[in-house]
């Protein structure tokens, strides 16, 4: 599912590496943490994912295709497969929970029954069906990533990319939309996630791939973070 | 089709409520291309009847070419037809000495009086020569004082020649004036809706990060800047057409019948044809630079 061959990636010509010679594949149905602290690449990483960037060297393969050869109009239709979840959410805020997810669905081309069907759905999965009528702006930090979630699932991806999911939340909520991940993994959904909290790395119990200075120095099934170091 | 018909509607839809939302960011685009079409509007009115102005005075602008009265009459008869083969003649009349003598006593009525005209009249018979370029008076005038029975050449030379450099000065520079404003409107413009767009940036970016292509997020927009501009070309264009039919109106009131003003609905179109192009042509051009860099995500 995702397949990086001595994947590189450097901002600038002549500057540092910001990931070096990665290799690693993930599995459709997985879930992985990336963990290592700031800087280690762990956005990076994400961003070629989405192809935010594009990678200097190497290859990186989603779904089995090279993105770094990916055309830029068949951009569009690679993240329609995958869902993001963000840091600090990137919601709409002055729309409502039910507006942000259907956002998202009507990008695809799905019909108004469709969303009005499926819309729901995904709210009340992450909790949030008495909650589609408010404005995102009068949630709360968690609820505002339960819409985040909601809208990273709508189109029923094959991969959702976590980065940084629950560093804007206080550990109670953390673990709620940790769960929710987990919830989402077990339903066959390839799962991605970013972080350098230490306690949900341990709690959970799943493959680690650990990033420093930009390269791969770790990858363990059931792994716990104090292997970082 | 069902998609394309969903398609249309959403983009009508998040078109009004992209312009709801921003209401206030959207109010001062447009108000921008108020101000900015209507300066233009005014420069484009006042240079319009300029040019209608000076071209109706060129219009009356002649040559007189007084003949002989001592010419033998092969010489009358060459003059009359070297005139007649003439390109740079447009139209030559004949007055004759009675005529003119009869202009004069319409002109100053009874103040010939007792003075015997038939008998002795000192009068020129001539050739009143209207030119198909106004300009050339002055050229042609030299030309026909080498005819053949010609007494004298009259053009009321200095008054004609401080005509044309007058209004062609300020024609020129009414079109510099217009060029420059035409330029500034289009910084203005594009710069307030650039505005507005990074004021969405983070809409765009989460647009981009949910799947959308790029003309799915652009349509919307370009619709708010066509809607912006074209509100922002047909306001000035109302407060113009009141403002310059007002004009009319006082110029006739005040027996200003010398300021020969163009009638106001054609001059209207005439700024329509131009300001409203312009105006929804920026708002839409404004729109889509702005927003390819937010599109690069």
């Amino acid at each position: 599912m995702v397949e990086a061959k001595n994947l590189s990636m450097k901002y600038e010509k002549g500057g540092q590496y910001a990931l070096e010679n990665l290799n690693f594949y993930i599995n459709r149905g997985e879930f992985v943490f990336f963990v290592g602290s700031s800087g280690a690449g762990k956005s990076t990483l994400l961003k070629l994912i989405i192809r935010e960037i594009v990678p200097t060297n190497g290859a990186l393969k989603i779904f089995g295709r090279n993105v770094g050869r990916l055309p830029r109009h068949r951009l569009p239709y690679l993240r329609r497969n995958i869902g993001m979840v963000f840091q600090d959410f990137r919601l709409m805020e002055e729309r409502t929970a039910f507006d942000n997810v259907a956002f998202a669905m009507m990008v695809t081309g799905a019909s108004r029954r469709e969303i009005r069907k499926r819309v729901p759905h995904v709210l009340g999965l992450v909790g949030l069906h008495d909650k589609a009528k408010a404005r995102v702006c009068d949630l709360s930090g968690g609820e505002m990533q339960r819409v985040g979630l909601a809208r990273a699932i709508a189109n029923r991806p094959a991969m959702i990319i976590a980065d940084e999911p629950t560093g804007n939340l206080d550990p109670g909520t953390t673990l709620d939309i940790m769960n929710l991940l987990r919830g989402i993994n077990l339903r066959g959904t390839t799962v991605l996630v970013a972080t350098h909290n230490r306690e949900i790395v341990d709690r959970f119990k799943k493959r680690v791939l650990y990033l420093e200075n930009g390269k791969l120095v770790g990858d363990e099934q059931k792994g716990i973070y104090a292997h970082v170091h | 089709m069902l998609m394309f018909i969903s398609g249309f509607f959403y983009i009508i839809g998040e078109t009004l409520k992209g312009l709801y939302r921003n209401r206030w960011m959207c109010i001062t685009s447009t108000a921008v291309v108020v101000v900015t079409l209507f300066m233009l509007g005014i420069f484009m009115l006042v240079n319009m009847n300029l040019g209608h102005i000076t071209d109706t005075v060129k219009e009356q602008v002649e040559i007189v070419v007084y003949i002989d009265d001592e010419a033998q009459q092969e010489a009358l008869d060459e003059l009359r037809q070297k005139l007649l083969s003439h390109s740079g003649i447009e139209t030559v009349t004949y007055v004759s000495s009675e005529e003119h003598m009869a202009r004069l006593h319409r002109q100053l009525g009874g103040m010939l009086e007792g003075y015997d005209t038939e008998l002795d009249n000192p009068l020129l018979a001539s050739y009143e020569i209207k030119t198909v370029v106004p300009e050339s008076v002055a050229v042609l005038a030299e030309e026909f004082k080498t005819y053949p029975g010609v007494s004298n050449v009259f053009y009321g030379q200095s008054y004609v020649e401080s005509l044309f450099a007058v209004t062609g000065v300020v024609q020129m520079v009414g079109l510099a004036l217009m060029a420059g404003l035409s330029i500034t409107a289009v910084f203005l413009i594009s710069h307030t809706i650039k505005l507005t767009v990074m004021m969405r940036k983070r809409e765009i970016s989460i647009m981009k990060y949910v799947g959308a292509t790029n003309w799915f997020i652009r349509w919307p927009f370009i619709l708010e800047g066509f809607l912006m501009g074209f509100v922002g070309a047909v306001l000035p264009l109302a407060g113009l057409f009141y403002l310059y039919q007002f004009s009319v109106e006082w110029v006739s009131a005040n027996n200003l019948a010398f300021l020969n003003l163009l009638p106001a609905q054609l001059v209207i179109v005439e700024l329509a044809t131009y300001l409203v192009p312009l105006g929804t042509g920026l708002g839409i051009l404004g729109s889509i630079f702005s927003m390819g860099r937010f599109l690069r995500v």
